[in-house]
């Protein structure tokens, strides 16, 4: 029995699960560019480079579209508000052009980084004078990739990359093909990283039970998805695009890349507009969690300032924490007086973390600033209350704290 | 009185003369010291390395090293076979940083068979290049290695230690963030090579392909270093594994201490039946005595199950002296911390005793024991060596026990020591190109790289197998390439371990509140260990197995306390779907082809601590499992007109007993390997046929091995059975599943007559 025999019977052996979801196998052999027609209505020319190919696809929308809860014209407005802004931030556009912006989102046939996990689409959008235009790069089968990449890297002049997680996963994948053709094609270039993922978790992981980019645009965005194809599907239908070569599916999936894309737009606008606190229909919380960016990135005045805004809000958690917050301000300022006022708050209405830290700091301060050690011990005698022994070295220190400022006080 | 501890010399005398255990010691051996033979240091030594050597103690070098230091200097290949504390680290070491120091961008990738190997040569490289004082960069690379400092071990590792486990799942599929190694990988170095044998070793021959076609892709073209134990044929095995031309290296230059090696018979209880003690009571009986005296000892034991039992027995003997946390054991099984844990307890003489199961063969440094004990055979002479080997390793005089087990192996070496002493050791065999092996690489190897039309893996065309995956919908095929176009990543899929390729998880459900994870087992002995109402032992505790969800892997268990062990029996029927050779003589016919193997458990016995004695059964409720693999078998022509059924049946499941414990002088396997059937009327030919298969689907060349050595297998097997001094077959010739008296009889001459009949 030759090799082919025993390959059938050790079957069993051999194939696994990975198989099972693949679609019945095609009649018909196909040739170069076939269906070259529907491409085309769907705006999509052949690009050839040596006895390789690839699909480009373009895409444009007036400036004056709206998508969801932003007009594409905004993001100018939006770069040019960072602009003016004095401060540096990880999203700032200073020193850009929206222009500049590549917003960029990519298709995969699996979900892991590793060699094998191939990129059949490259799409972004680039914002010019009077239009939105998308163009997408699409893989018509294995084996095209140098033609693929040539096609996506000849025109590149953009400086900085809006994605969503592409940090971690799309711009990764892309450098890992890219290795694998690197001799035939130019070079990738370097370029700043706007990555929205990251963004969006840490304003909305409070309020949101997972932050995906579709719940996003659904929640935050007002944008719904009509007759979109589940990204997850991606990787089957271009498998059957790559046997049967019919583009019907791989269209939807074109379609569903571009409208990622188009939210980069408007979700990297309306970001920006929260950041520099444009507009007023934040919730207290969302400003909060801007606020703590700020102060996280260094921008201790602005995020002062922010905080300032939030110390008479309603909602409880957030007045003290804000005012928590504005007292390290006001404290690492010396202005004793307002950080005083903020610790007394905090110590009446804060989380318990928040107000024994608040009883520590005015304990400090009344014994260093004011020598005042009867209310020193009080709120050391606070803190160590509320504390009740959740921490071994806090417990320490509080206990040290008491014994010295009762020896101070001479008991 | 006061009690005074022995010395190790007194211990020996002790044996020599307490006629109770005298008596027992069937053959005596004393391997005398030797002396070092040392030559100077290469002249081309950089001087801060010479220097770092000079102060670590290394002034010369053993021949071997300076063999090994050449040739890899020359860009040849090798492999260096090395006896346990023979220096063999420096044979790759030494050329390793001497390159690194002339051009720092050379890389160094170092393949040890464990993680635990791979942390203990890390402290030893770096211990020298701290000494050297330049900042040579060498990094483990493993499951352990903290997300953050990955990427500087991806770009700036000169040297990284890590396993093959580890290169086939994290490092090849993820080559694109290698490619300063891959493009400047000067050398592998494959330590204890003799590890890479049977179904583990055929898939590091493909994981060693895959790596060499990321090389070529990188253009790089490194040179092997191996080093092995002492096999029969470590130039085949080295060549097999690398396709690459090999050098071998086997004057050994490094010295060694006297060691007294020790035959140990259990006395015969049982006459009629040439029943002796068991050898895990013996042993229970030399070890606690060593170990009451403070004097450092390893018990080796075959399987888990006794290293468990054996760990409860000296637990409790030395519990009033040591504690009982000074014996511990260690196993392949144990959670890595676990294991650390003792590995760390041993080098700093916390812990005076250890029962191992093979897992420490390997040549993870635990410091000086003074005593082995064998709990039997270990089933190779390799084996046995490394073993031994564990015991004075730092040159001192040291004592080896090997307590024989009736089982038939272990009486034919303990009756033949010049067998052991002389014969040359086994021979390891892999086959590379099982198909169910060579697919699974294939698809790891396609998502890595795509496959040119016309191009080979390693040696071999595998242009069908690439378009049977296109038939499968895993590649496709474009502009003669053939691509990866599937969503899964192949490797997570492929364990390099296991014969089978899911394993049974064992939980723990003894706390309500907290059910955890305790280890993990392949399906197929998890069949005979896992089976509900059997006894699991995990650190000494015994477990009952309450529920086996064999569709979901998991066996829950409880923890118990019961006087019995429990072992089951497996059940097996034979196909023959293909001859691939055959030698057809007038009255036998010796077969080599592929087989089919329905295998189901069937029931189960209970078997009481110390007295062994069988307690009561139960049956096993579990599918029947299908295996396709290679085989070999023997067929009887001739009419047997004066045997009865019943007596061929007898004398067949006898001749069949003492040719599995041959078989293992021959080809290097672990006893679950490779499987014996012997069948009255063979389905395929109706003839009597003893059938012999590779454990494995596809075969790893086992059975293909006994078919070109039959003769001189049958021989050895009629043999053990003639110089038997049982009367009419004992667990240590036949076996005791025969019932009639005639069984040795008969069971002798069809060996003979397999014999003389196919020599002619």
């Amino acid at each position: 029995m030759g090799l082919s025999g025993k390959l059938q019977r050790m079957k069993r052996h051999i194939v696994r699960e990975e198989t099972k979801e693949m679609i019945e196998k095609p009649v018909v052999q196909q040739l170069d560019f076939p269906h070259m027609d529907e491409w085309e209505k769907a705006g999509a020319k052949p690009y050839v480079l040596g006895d390789q190919w690839c699909l480009i696809r373009e895409a444009s929308y007036p400036l004056s579209f709206q998508h969801g809860k932003h007009q594409f014209s905004e993001v100018k407005k939006a770069v040019a508000k960072w602009n003016e802004w004095e401060g540096t931030h990880p999203l700032s556009a200073k020193g850009l052009a929206a222009s500049d912006l590549f917003f960029f989102d990519t298709e995969t046939t699996g979900l892991g980084g590793g060699a094998g996990n191939t990129i059949f689409l490259l799409g972004y959008a680039r914002i010019k004078e009077e239009e939105v235009v998308v163009r997408q790069h699409f893989l018509p089968a294995p084996g095209n990739e140098v033609a693929l990449y040539s096609s996506f890297l000849e025109k590149v002049d953009y400086t900085t990359l809006v994605t969503y997680n592409g940090k971690s996963f799309d711009w990764p994948q892309v450098k890992t093909r890219h290795t694998l053709v690197r001799e035939h094609v130019p070079k990738l270039p370097s370029f700043g990283h706007f990555d929205l993922y990251h963004a969006s978790r840490r304003l909305w992981k409070h309020s949101m039970e997972s932050v995906k980019l579709v719940n996003v645009e659904k929640e935050k965005l007002d944008i719904a998805r009509v007759e979109d194809i589940p990204g997850y599907l991606a990787p089957m239908i271009y498998f059957d695009f790559v046997e049967r070569k019919h583009p019907e599916g791989v269209l939807k999936v074109m379609e569903h890349n571009e409208r990622d894309i188009l939210t980069l737009i408007t979700l990297y606008t309306h970001i920006s507009f929260h950041l520099l606190q444009e507009g007023n229909h934040y919730t207290s919380r969302e400003r909060l969690e801007v606020a703590k960016w700020l102060s996280a990135v260094g921008e201790k005045k602005l995020s002062a300032g922010a905080y300032q805004e939030l110390v008479d809000e309603q909602h409880e958690e957030v007045q003290t924490t804000a005012s928590h917050a504005l007292a390290s301000h006001f404290k690492r300022e010396k202005e004793w007086d307002q950080a005083v006022n903020l610790w007394k708050r905090v110590c009446e209405k804060g989380k318990l973390p928040e107000r024994i830290e608040a009883h520590i700091e005015l304990s400090k301060y009344y014994e260093h600033q004011r020598k005042c050690y009867g209310q020193a011990l009080h709120h050391a005698e606070e803190a160590h209350r509320l504390h009740n022994n959740t921490s071994k070295r806090m417990e320490e220190d509080l206990i040290k704290r008491k014994k010295r400022l009762e020896r101070k006080m001479g008991v | 009185m006061l009690f005074r501890r022995k010395t190790l010399q007194e211990a020996i005398d002790w044996l020599r003369q307490e006629e109770a255990v005298r008596s027992n010691i069937i053959h005596w051996h004393t391997i005398p010291e030797k002396k070092a033979d040392t030559v100077s240091l290469p002249a081309d030594i950089a001087p801060e390395l010479a220097a770092a050597l000079k102060n670590r103690g290394i002034e010369t070098l053993y021949t071997h090293q300076l063999a090994a230091y050449e040739a890899a200097r020359k860009g040849e290949s090798f492999v260096a076979v090395t006896p346990t504390a023979s220096g063999k680290t420096l044979c790759y070491n030494l050329p390793v940083i001497q390159s690194i120091i002339e051009n720092e961008e050379t890389r160094a990738l170092y393949l040890f068979p464990t993680k635990a190997l791979a942390q203990d040569q890390k402290s030893e490289i770096n211990e020298l290049i701290q000494e050297i004082g330049l900042p040579i960069n060498s990094y483990t690379y493993d499951g352990d290695t903290p997300a953050n400092i990955r990427q500087k071990v991806r770009k700036a590792g000169q040297v990284i230690l890590t396993n093959p486990d580890m290169l086939h799942s994290a490092i090849l599929p993820h080559h694109t963030k290698w490619v300063s190694l891959f493009e400047n990988l000067k050398y592998i170095i494959i330590d204890e090579l003799h590890i890479y044998r049977g179904v583990f070793g055929s898939h590091v021959a493909n994981v060693l392909r895959r790596l060499q076609r990321i090389c070529r892709y990188y253009g790089s073209d490194p040179v092997f270093i191996c080093t092995s134990a002492t096999i029969a044929n470590p130039l085949e095995l080295a060549e097999s594994l690398t396709e690459k031309k090999i050098k071998l290296i086997d004057q050994n230059g490094a010295p060694a201490g006297k060691k007294h090696f020790v035959f140990y018979n259990p006395p015969v209880v049982n006459k009629p039946l040439n029943i002796r003690r068991s050898a895990v009571l013996e042993v229970r009986r030399l070890a606690g005595e060593m170990l009451k005296n403070k004097i450092q000892t390893i018990v080796f034991a075959r399987s888990r199950v006794r290293v468990e039992i054996l760990l409860t027995y000296l637990q409790e003997l030395v519990k009033n002296e040591l504690g009982p946390k000074s014996i511990r054991g260690y196993r392949g099984g144990y959670l890595p911390t676990q294991r650390r844990e003792i590995e760390k307890g041993l080098r700093n003489g916390e812990i005076y005793g250890v029962v191992s199961t093979n897992a420490l063969e390997l040549g993870v440094d635990i410091g000086q024991l003074q005593v082995c004990v064998m709990t039997g055979y270990p089933g190779t002479i390799a084996s046995a060596w490394q073993q031994a080997g564990r015991a004075g390793r730092r040159h001192g005089e040291s004592l080896v026990i090997m307590v024989a087990s009736s089982d038939p192996l272990d009486q034919f070496i303990i009756d033949h020591p010049d067998y052991f002493f002389k014969r040359t050791p086994e021979t390891a065999r892999i086959n590379p190109d099982n198909l169910v092996i060579l697919v699974d690489h294939l698809k790891c190897a396609a998502y890595e790289l795509p496959f040119k039309k016309g191009e080979l893996f390693g040696q071999t065309d595998v242009e069908e197998v690439l378009e049977f995956l296109t038939e499968e919908r895993v590649l496709h095929e474009n502009h003669g390439q053939w691509f990866w176009m599937n969503d899964s990543f192949p490797a997570h899929n492929i364990s390099l371990r296991s014969a089978s390729q899911e394993n049974v998880v064992i939980i723990d459900i003894s706390t309500t509140a907290s059910h955890k994870v305790i280890g993990e087992m392949d399906t197929f002995s998890a069949m005979t260990l896992l089976h509900e109402e059997a006894i699991y032992l995990h650190q000494g505790i015994q477990y009952q197995v309450e529920e086996l969800d064999w569709e979901e892997k998991k066996a829950y268990v409880r923890e118990v306390d019961v006087d019995y062990f429990t072992d089951a029996n497996l059940a097996v029927q034979l196909q023959v779907l293909e001859e691939d050779q055959k030698q057809e003589k007038e009255h036998v016919t010796f077969s080599y082809g592929d087989v089919a193997v329905h295998a189901m458990a069937t029931i189960f016995k209970k078997i009481k601590f110390d007295t062994h004695e069988n307690i009561g059964s139960g049956p096993i409720h579990l599918p029947e499992v299908e295996l396709h693999t290679n085989a070999m078998w023997m067929s009887l022509n001739a009419e047997l007109k004066d045997l009865s059924e019943e007596r061929l049946e007898n004398g067949l499941i006898g001749a069949a007993h003492s040719l599995k414990a041959i078989i293992p002088l021959f080809a290097m396997c672990d006893p679950n390997d490779i499987h014996i059937v012997p069948q009255v009327k063979a389905s395929h030919n109706q003839k009597p046929t003893i059938f012999v298969y590779d454990h494995y689907p596809g075969g790893i060349g086992l059975s293909e091995q006994v078919f070109n050595q039959l003769e001189e297998i049958i021989k050895q097997a009629a043999e053990l059975i003639h110089h038997c001094p049982c009367p009419s077959g004992c667990p240590s010739c036949i076996g005791t599943e025969t019932a009639l008296h005639t069984a040795k009889k008969d069971a002798y001459r069809l060996l003979e007559m397999f014999l003389t009949i196919g020599a002619k």
